[in-house]
C-alpha cells in the first residue's frame, strides 16, 4: 500500500470514523446513558490523533509546538494576576457575620498558611500548581479542588457540547437559508427570530419554557440533570443565543461569498443551487463563524452560570461566581485557569481549522 | 493504463469501504451497549418511605467539629447526637438528657459532672465512650483543626490556652473521666446554662480512629459513622444527600425510613419542584411568592431565634450623642417595615427574641415620631440642615435594600433627616464594618444556643461582634451576673435591666424585627418539625400513605 492509498484511506475512512465515534458518544450521552471512561479516552485519543496527523501533514508542527509553549506562559501570567487580585479585594475567606475569636482566627490562618508573607504563599502555591495539585477548598473543608472539578466539569461539558451542536445545527442552515432568500419575507422572518433570540435574556426564556413545558404541558421536568428529558430545556435555552449569532454571521458571510466570481462560474456550469450553496459557498463562508466559535466554546463548556443555576445542573458555572463570593482562593484560581486553558486551546483549534477551510491561510 | 489503475484503486477502496462500514456498525453497537443507563433521580428509593427535602446548598462539611453553617448542622443533627439535646415542648427551650443521662453542678457552678449512657453504639457497632467526648473536645480546641466554633468551649478551664498553644498537654484542660466513668468538666467561670451548649454539634464526641484513618475523606458514605437517628447512605456532591434510618439508634426511632436531601441553590427552582410534587419540603422561597402562597395549606410560618438590627457607631458624630440615637430609634416604625416584608416578621424593640428567658416585648423605645422630633430638637438640631451627613451601610440584597430605603424614607418623613444609603458586596461590607466606615449599618444575629446570653452577650464592651464601639460597665457586669445566676426569676430581672440600658437608655443598636422562617410542607407529611432553633428532628414526623 503506497502513501497515496494511505491518504485516501485516512480521508475516506478515518475522518468519518472519528466523527461517527464522537457523534455516537454524544447521542448515547444525550439518551441518558453514562458514557464510560474507556469510551471517553477513545474519543480524546481519536481527536488528538486527528489533530496531530493534520498538524504534521500540513507542516504546522513547529507552529503548534510554539503555541503550546506560549500557553504555559499565559497560564502563569493569569495565575499570578488572579493570585494578586484576590489579595487586593477586601474581605478574606474566613470573614463572616459572626466575628471569630482572635485565637480561633489565628489558628485558622495558621492552618491554611494565610499568615505567611505573600511571596511565600505565592511561591508555595506556584509550586503546588506545577505539581498538578490544586489544593483543598476553604469553603468545603478538606475537599480536593480536583475532586470538585471532576464532579462538576463533566456536567458543564455535557450541557455545553449539546448546546454547541444545537447552535451549529440550527444556526448555520438558518443563516444559509436567509442568505439564499435574501431580501424576502423568509429572510426577514429568520433574522427577526435571530435578533429576538439574541436580545431575550436567558433567564426569561428559561422561565417561559418552564411555565409552558412543565406547568402547562407537563412533559418536561423543571430541573435536575439526569436524562434526556432533563437535558432538553437547558440545552435549548443555552443554545438559542449562539445559534442566533451564528445564523447572523453565516448570513452575512454567505452573502459576501455568493457574489464572488467562482460562484457565478459554478452557476454557469449549471450546478444546482443546493450544491452551490452547501458545497461551494458554505465552506468559504465559515471563517467568521469559526472565529466566533473559539471563545464561544470555551465560554459554554466551562459552565453557564445562569442556566445551571435555574435548572439546578451540578456544573462548573456556580464555582466561578460562588468561589469569589466565598473568597475560596484555591477554587477561584482553579476555575480561572480552567477557563483560560479552554479558551487558549479552543482558539488554537480554531486557528488550525482555518487552514482547512481556507487553504490560502498560512500559519507560521 | 492510468485510467485502469485508477479504476482498480477505486474498486479496492470500495471493498475496504464495505468491510469498514460493517466494522464501524459492529463497533458502534458494542460501544452503545458498553454504556450503562443511569437512573439517579430518586436513587432507587421507595418514595412512599422517603422524605424529599430541599437542601439549600452543598453542605460545606459533614464533619460536626468543623461545620458552622445551617445546612451542615441540619444534616449532622440527624446523623449525630450530643450529651444533651434541646426540647421544644415548653414555652421556653429546655435542655434534655441525651448521651448524658443526668448531670449536676457544684454549688459555684464551676464543676459539672455528667453521667453517660452505657448502652450506646456507633453505626459501625463500636461502643460509645466518655473518651470519645474528650477526643472531640481536644480536636475542637486543637489549633491544627482550625475549628471556627472552638470558642464554644472557651469557658472550660485552660481551653483557650490550649488553642493558643500555651499549653501542650490536653490533660491540663478542664475535662476528665472519674473512676465511675462520669465526665467531669471544670469551668473558668460559673455558667448556669453550660449543659445547653453541649447540644451543639461542635461539642459532640468523635471517632478519632476513623478520622485518623480516612483524614479528609472520613465524612464520605462508607467511612462516616454516627450515633444519630439516621446514617449517611449517599452523598452525591452538589446533587443530593441520602440518609437511611439507623435501626440501632438509642433514642426514639423515627418513622420515616429515608431522607433524600436534594441540593437546590435557586429558590424558585426548588419551588417549581415542590409545585409538581418532586419535593416534600422547601425551606425557603422567593419573597414575592409569599402573597400567592400564604393562604395555602402547605405554608408554615414560625419564629426562630434571630434578630435584625441597625448598629449605630457611638464614636462617630452625630451618633455620639445619645439623644440622637434615641430619636432615631423612636422615629422608625417597625410595623411599617414589617408590612413591606409581607408581615412575616415580628417587630422588635429589644434584642432578646421571644421563646427565651429574658424576653419582654414591653422593653425598648416604641414608635413615637413626635417625641422623637422633640428629642432631636433638644440634641441641638432644631435646624436640620446642620445635622451632619449620615451614612447607612448594608450588604447588597433585595430585602436589605427595601428595608434601608424604607428607613431612609421614614427618617425623612418623621425627622426631616436625609440619610445616604451605601451597599456593598458581603465580604467587602464586613471589611468596611471592621474599619468603622459607616455611622449606621445593618446586621443580624442568630442565636447559637437557646439562651438570652447569646444575644445579650453580643454587646459587651469590645465584644468581637459588637461593631458599634459602645461599652458600658454596668451592662458588662449584668452580662456576667446573668451567666452565673441559676435562679430563673433573678436571671430574668438581670436581663431586663441589661435590655433597658441597651434598648432604652443608651441605644447603640436599633432592633428592627425578630425573624420568622417560612416553609412549604406537602400535605402527605405529618408533624414536620417546627421550632425556634429550626432543629431538624424527625422523631414524630410521618408520611401519610
Amino acid at each position: 500500500m503506497n502513501i497515496a492509498m494511505l491518504n485516501i484511506m485516512l480521508c475516506r475512512f478515518a475522518g468519518p470514523f472519528i466523527l461517527l465515534v464522537l457523534f455516537a458518544s454524544v447521542v448515547v450521552s444525550f439518551l441518558g446513558y453514562e458514557v464510560t471512561a474507556p469510551v471517553l479516552w477513545l474519543d480524546g485519543i481519536l481527536i488528538i490523533l486527528f489533530f496531530t496527523y493534520y498538524t504534521i501533514s500540513q507542516g504546522l508542527t513547529f507552529y503548534v509546538f510554539r503555541r503550546i509553549l506560549q500557553t504555559f506562559f499565559v497560564l502563569w501570567v493569569i495565575a499570578t494576576m488572579t493570585f494578586g487580585l484576590l489579595r487586593i479585594i477586601p474581605g478574606g475567606p474566613f470573614d463572616q457575620e459572626k466575628a471569630l475569636a482572635p485565637e480561633v482566627k489565628a489558628a485558622i490562618e495558621e492552618k491554611y498558611n494565610l499568615n505567611a508573607p505573600l511571596y511565600e504563599q505565592y511561591g508555595n502555591y506556584l509550586l503546588r500548581i506545577a505539581k498538578g495539585d490544586l489544593g483543598t477548598s476553604y469553603k468545603y473543608y478538606d475537599r480536593n479542588i480536583s475532586d470538585m472539578i471532576a464532579d462538576s466539569l463533566p456536567n458543564s461539558f455535557q450541557l455545553g457540547i449539546f448546546s454547541l451542536i444545537l447552535a451549529f445545527l440550527v444556526g448555520i442552515p438558518a443563516g444559509v437559508y436567509a442568505a439564499a432568500n435574501h431580501n424576502t419575507v423568509k429572510d426577514s422572518t429568520t433574522m427577526i427570530l435571530a435578533i429576538s433570540s439574541v436580545s431575550l435574556p436567558s433567564f426569561l426564556v428559561a422561565a417561559i419554557m418552564i411555565t409552558i413545558f412543565t406547568f402547562k404541558l407537563g412533559i418536561l421536568p423543571p430541573a435536575l440533570w439526569d436524562g434526556t428529558a432533563f437535558y432538553i430545556m437547558p440545552v435549548v435555552v443555552l443554545g438559542l443565543r449562539p445559534a442566533a449569532i451564528i445564523a447572523r454571521l453565516t448570513r452575512a458571510s454567505v452573502l459576501d461569498v455568493i457574489r464572488s466570481d467562482y460562484i457565478r462560474t459554478a452557476r454557469a456550469k449549471g450546478l444546482s443551487e443546493t450544491v452551490i450553496l452547501y458545497k461551494h459557498v458554505l465552506k468559504n463562508s465559515l471563517i467568521p463563524v469559526l472565529t466566533f466559535a473559539g471563545p464561544l466554546a470555551a465560554g459554554i463548556l466551562s459552565g453557564a452560570f445562569i442556566i445551571e443555576h435555574i435548572y439546578n445542573i451540578p456544573g462548573m458555572g456556580k464555582h466561578f461566581i460562588m468561589s469569589v463570593t466565598n473568597r475560596d482562593y484555591p477554587l477561584v484560581i482553579a476555575a480561572t485557569l480552567i477557563f483560560s486553558f479552554l479558551l487558549i486551546i479552543s482558539n488554537l483549534i480554531v486557528d488550525i481549522l482555518y487552514t482547512y477551510f481556507d487553504p490560502r491561510i498560512k500559519l507560521s | 493504463m492510468k485510467i485502469q489503475n485508477a479504476t482498480k484503486q477505486k474498486k479496492q477502496a470500495q471493498k475496504i469501504l464495505k468491510k469498514t462500514t460493517l466494522l464501524l456498525f459492529l463497533s458502534a453497537t458494542v460501544f452503545i451497549f458498553s454504556c450503562t443507563k443511569k437512573s439517579k433521580v430518586d436513587y432507587d428509593l421507595d418514595i412512599s418511605e422517603t422524605l424529599r427535602w430541599h437542601v439549600a446548598t452543598e453542605p460545606p462539611s459533614l464533619d460536626w467539629t468543623i461545620a458552622t453553617d445551617t445546612t451542615s448542622s441540619h444534616i449532622t443533627g440527624l446523623l449525630m447526637e450530643g450529651l444533651t439535646r434541646h426540647g421544644f415542648k415548653a414555652a421556653e427551650v429546655t435542655t434534655e438528657p441525651n448521651l448524658a443521662m443526668s448531670w449536676e453542678s457544684s454549688k459555684d457552678m464551676k464543676t459539672w459532672t455528667f453521667s453517660l449512657r452505657q448502652d450506646v453504639k456507633w453505626t459501625d457497632g463500636v461502643a460509645f465512650t466518655a473518651q470519645q467526648i474528650i477526643d472531640g473536645w481536644e480536636r475542637l480546641l486543637n489549633p491544627k483543626t482550625g475549628a471556627e466554633y472552638a470558642n464554644f468551649l472557651f469557658n472550660v478551664k485552660n481551653a483557650r490556652a490550649y488553642l493558643e498553644g500555651n499549653i501542650k498537654d490536653f490533660k491540663q484542660v478542664g475535662v476528665s473521666i472519674n473512676d465511675k466513668g462520669q465526665l467531669i468538666v471544670a469551668l473558668e467561670a460559673a455558667q448556669s446554662y453550660f449543659p445547653s451548649i453541649l447540644a451543639h454539634h461542635s461539642t459532640f464526641p468523635i471517632r478519632k480512629d476513623l478520622i485518623e484513618k480516612y483524614a479528609g475523606k472520613w465524612t464520605e458514605p462508607g467511612n462516616h459513622v454516627g450515633l444519630g437517628a439516621y446514617k449517611l447512605k449517599i452523598w452525591d456532591h452538589d446533587k443530593a444527600v441520602v440518609l437511611e434510618r439507623n435501626e440501632n439508634y438509642f433514642g426514639k426511632k423515627p418513622k420515616i425510613k429515608y431522607v433524600l436531601g436534594r441540593i437546590i441553590t435557586e429558590l424558585s427552582t426548588a419551588l417549581n419542584m415542590f409545585k409538581i410534587g418532586d419535593l416534600d419540603v422547601v425551606d425557603d422561597f422567593p419573597s414575592p411568592e409569599v402573597r400567592m402562597l400564604r393562604d395555602t395549606k402547605e405554608y408554615r410560618l414560625f419564629s426562630i431565634l434571630a434578630v435584625y438590627y441597625l448598629g449605630l457607631n457611638v464614636k462617630r458624630p452625630p451618633l455620639d450623642n445619645v439623644k440622637v440615637r434615641r430619636a432615631l430609634s423612636m422615629a422608625i416604625d417597625r410595623e411599617e417595615i414589617n408590612n413591606i416584608l409581607e408581615k412575616e416578621k415580628i417587630p422588635a424593640y429589644n434584642i432578646v427574641p421571644p421563646g427565651l428567658l429574658g424576653h419582654d416585648a414591653n422593653i425598648g423605645l416604641k414608635f413615637e415620631p413626635e417625641t422623637a422630633k422633640k428629642i432631636l430638637d433638644d440634641a441641638g438640631y432644631q435646624d436640620r440642615s446642620k445635622f451632619p451627613r449620615l451614612q447607612f451601610g448594608f450588604n447588597s440584597s433585595e430585602n436589605h435594600q427595601r428595608i434601608a430605603e424604607n428607613i431612609q424614607a421614614q427618617l425623612k418623613r418623621n425627622l426631616g433627616l436625609g440619610v445616604e444609603l451605601v451597599n456593598e458586596e458581603w465580604k467587602t461590607y464586613l471589611k468596611s464594618l471592621q474599619a468603622n466606615t459607616y455611622q449606621m449599618f445593618r446586621m443580624a444575629w442568630v442565636g447559637d444556643y437557646p439562651d438570652a446570653d447569646t444575644f445579650i452577650g453580643l454587646m459587651v464592651t469590645d465584644g468581637g461582634n459588637n461593631r458599634t464601639q459602645w461599652g458600658n460597665k454596668r451592662y458588662d457586669e449584668l452580662v456576667k451576673l446573668g451567666v452565673s445566676e441559676s435562679d430563673k426569676e433573678k436571671r430574668k430581672q438581670i436581663y431586663f435591666e441589661a435590655q433597658r440600658i441597651l434598648n432604652e437608655q443608651e441605644v447603640p443598636i436599633i432592633p428592627i424585627y425578630y425573624y420568622r422562617a417560612h416553609r412549604l410542607v406537602n400535605a402527605r407529611i405529618k408533624n414536620y418539625p417546627q421550632n425556634v432553633m429550626d432543629k431538624f428532628d424527625l422523631d414524630d414526623t410521618e408520611i401519610i400513605k
